[in-house]
């Protein structure tokens, strides 16, 4: 399979700091890859690698199965930065024509694209306007359509939702979607864990340069989180409740499974999370029976997946 | 939408986007206007200068008038040009980074040569816009006489030179340093030093030279104020040439234009046959010319993110262009490089 960006011990260096630590990073084509890290992880200078704004200190790059070369990724890659400006004076037609024409595409094709574009970001409207008119979300979608002008297999985007209002974002989140279904391959980086959670086929954790894990959301879950947990809401006899599964932390009793820990859930004073181990339905039933019998009124007792914000802050906690 | 088959481009981009935004608003009408106004007034205060030596009792000839109005029309111009034509391209490539657009601009197939060729293009295009809406003001030298047509062609040919010379001074700071107002600064600084160096030796070369003497031509090849002064000083009688044009003043070519005469040495000679006017705009026009290619050259390799000293087949582009006027410098020194007359 020809994955749409690879890399293979991809490496740089700023003099004696080291940015990336041989990174290995596949993303598979047609896949929307989220990219998360904290600040100063690397992820923006992998991106400007991957988009051939930058030379590696070592390793190699590889798009849609070509090893990359200077003034190779032009064709192959749309490149949104993080921190973009506008050109003063430009109407936005003139500016993804001005884009079109730096990519070399010919008169009837470069207008059939803007219109296109301009129809595709939602902003046929606003043809005429002068850029720096634009609110800031409009500015963003624009930038978007900007980098997808020359028709690349691959879209390369930091932080795309920095700075967009909650109804932006989820224009936004469309807007990616429809990319994947027109077969482009997506490497976003973001802060906003929730939306790449809801958008993104495959995740990567970046820290420090090093990549800590990566692969489709589900399976980086299933793989970080390792057992499974439990969320029990007490309407009464929340002491009682928590004192009995204390009891089950140290060691097992009878039937019931042995929990792995308790803690309350920061989010809701009524609330337990429960570790629980490798323990099946059935034993989750005979603990959630166990604690109806000792009196304690259960409203709520769900396994809980460990959400990805959760995921980074305990992956990239400071040790 | 269909896939759009990537290509080189046709005409240079930034000079489409230049072209489209740079006449919006009332900014540069304005400027065009007070332009020609300032230079109108230049004109008419020569006039006015001229027509007082008149009123003292000095014989006072149109072609004397004519002079003097070419003389200082084109001293004005040229001012124009040495100070505007960096501050128009230092923000050029700096300013790409300081709006957050070059790494967009980078990440298009566009190459440093095109950008740099379409960014001095597009800033300088104003001033070109400028120096050609001033023809119509300077050819009222020629209802006046006293100047051929070809010193007229000499001394645009010398703007548009000097235009693009210290347009590319800007422009090479500009891909140097990363903010606008640091390139500024440099540009202006190595501009000071093109005029200020020359005109320092001018005033001391008499004091320290041994046996005193007039200043070597060689050291105002690059200063365009003593290139104008060679084109607009008319010759003197003696060269039959010119015989037909009057030189009205052997005691002051300058027609008395304040500040004119401190650029004299190295271009006006007081030989044994008479003064003679040194022809160094030839020397000044092939060295702006050199100038401009080596640093658009160097430039082109620092506008690049990465792997900046990396050869290029631009390279062999520019390197054929510098051989080029190089060779042509070698086998025409005996034009451009005429040596100082022997003194009194």
């Amino acid at each position: 399979m020809t994955y749409a960006i690879q890399t293979v011990d991809l490496s740089r260096r700023y003099g004696r700091m080291v940015a990336l630590d041989q990174l290995n990073l596949s993303v598979e084509q047609g896949s929307i890859y989220g990219f998360i890290g904290p600040n100063g992880a690397g992820k923006t200078t992998t991106l400007r690698l991957l988009a051939g704004l930058l030379e590696p200190s070592g390793g190699e790059v590889r798009l849609m199965g070509e090893r990359l070369v200077p003034g190779g990724a032009q064709r192959l890659v749309g490149y949104m930065p993080d921190f973009f400006g506008v050109y003063d004076d430009l109407r936005v037609w003139e500016y993804l024509d001005f884009f079109a024409r730096c990519y070399g595409l010919d008169g009837a094709t470069r207008k059939r694209s803007v219109d296109e574009l301009l129809s595709l970001v939602d902003l046929g409207h606003k043809r005429d306007a002068y850029v720096q008119s634009l609110s800031r979300g409009m500015q963003q979608r624009l930038c978007l359509a900007h980098a997808l002008v020359h028709n690349p297999p691959v879209l390369l985007l930091d932080e795309p939702a920095s700075g967009l209002d909650p109804r932006a974002r989820v224009e936004l989140r469309e807007l990616l979607r429809t990319l994947r279904d027109m077969g482009k391959t997506v490497l976003l980086s973001s802060h906003i864990l929730s939306e790449l959670a809801e958008v993104c086929t495959e995740i990567g954790i970046i820290e420090s340069g090093k990549m800590v894990v990566s692969g489709p959301v589900d399976e980086v879950r299933r793989q970080l989180q390792g057992s499974a947990r439990l969320r029990i809401r007490v309407l009464r006899g929340l002491e009682t409740a928590e004192a009995t599964l204390r009891q089950l932390v140290v060691a097992p009793q009878g039937d019931l499974p042995q929990l792995g820990g308790v803690r309350h859930d920061l989010s809701d004073e009524r609330a337990l999370l429960v570790e629980l181990g490798d323990a099946d339905e059935e034993a989750q039933a005979r603990l959630l029976a166990h604690l109806i019998g000792q009196g304690v009124v259960v409203s709520e007792f769900r396994a809980q997946a460990e959400n990805l914000e959760e995921l980074f802050l305990r992956l990239t906690a400071v040790e | 939408m269909r896939n759009a088959r990537v290509r080189r481009p046709q005409i240079n981009p930034i000079i489409v986007r230049e072209v489209r935004t740079r006449m919006r608003g009332a900014r540069p009408y304005v400027i065009l206007t007070g332009f020609l106004l300032l230079l109108a007034a230049a004109g008419v205060g020569i006039y006015q200068l001229m027509l007082q030596q008149a009123r003292f009792g000095g014989t006072l000839l149109s072609a004397q008038v004519g002079q003097s109005l070419f003389k200082g029309l084109g001293f004005v111009e040229l001012l124009l040009v040495v100070f505007l034509a960096p501050s128009l391209t230092s923000g050029a490539i700096s300013g790409e980074r300081e709006q957050l657009t070059y790494d967009m601009l980078m990440a298009t197939p566009l190459r440093p040569a095109q950008i740099l060729w379409g960014k001095l293009v597009a800033a300088l295009s104003y001033l070109f816009l400028l120096i050609f809406a001033a023809v119509p003001v300077f050819s009222v030298v020629l209802v006046f006489g006293g100047v051929e047509l070809r010193a007229l062609l000499k001394a645009l040919a010398l703007l548009v030179v000097a235009t693009v010379f210290f347009g590319s001074i800007g422009l090479f700071c500009s891909s140097f340093g990363r903010r606008t107002a640091r390139a500024t600064t440099g540009a202006y600084t190595l501009v000071l030093l093109l005029i200020g160096v020359p005109v320092l030796l001018a005033s001391v070369w008499g004091q320290f030279s041994n046996p005193p003497g007039q200043l070597p031509p060689e050291l105002i090849y690059l200063n365009p104020f003593s290139a104008l002064l060679s084109v607009t000083t008319i010759a003197p009688p003696g060269d039959p040439a010119m015989a037909a044009v009057p030189f009205f003043s052997f005691g002051d070519p300058f027609g008395g234009l304040p500040l004119l005469g401190t650029l004299a040495p190295g271009v006006v000679y007081y030989g044994q046959n008479g003064p003679v006017v040194l022809p160094i705009y030839r020397a000044t026009l092939l060295a702006y010319g050199l100038l401009t290619a080596i640093l658009c050259w160097v430039s082109a390799h620092l506008v690049l993110p990465n792997r900046r000293w990396r050869p290029r087949w631009s390279d062999l582009g520019f390197l054929l262009i510098v051989t080029g006027l190089l060779a042509l410098a070698y086998f025409t020194r005996a034009w451009w490089h005429i040596p100082a007359p022997k003194q009194f």
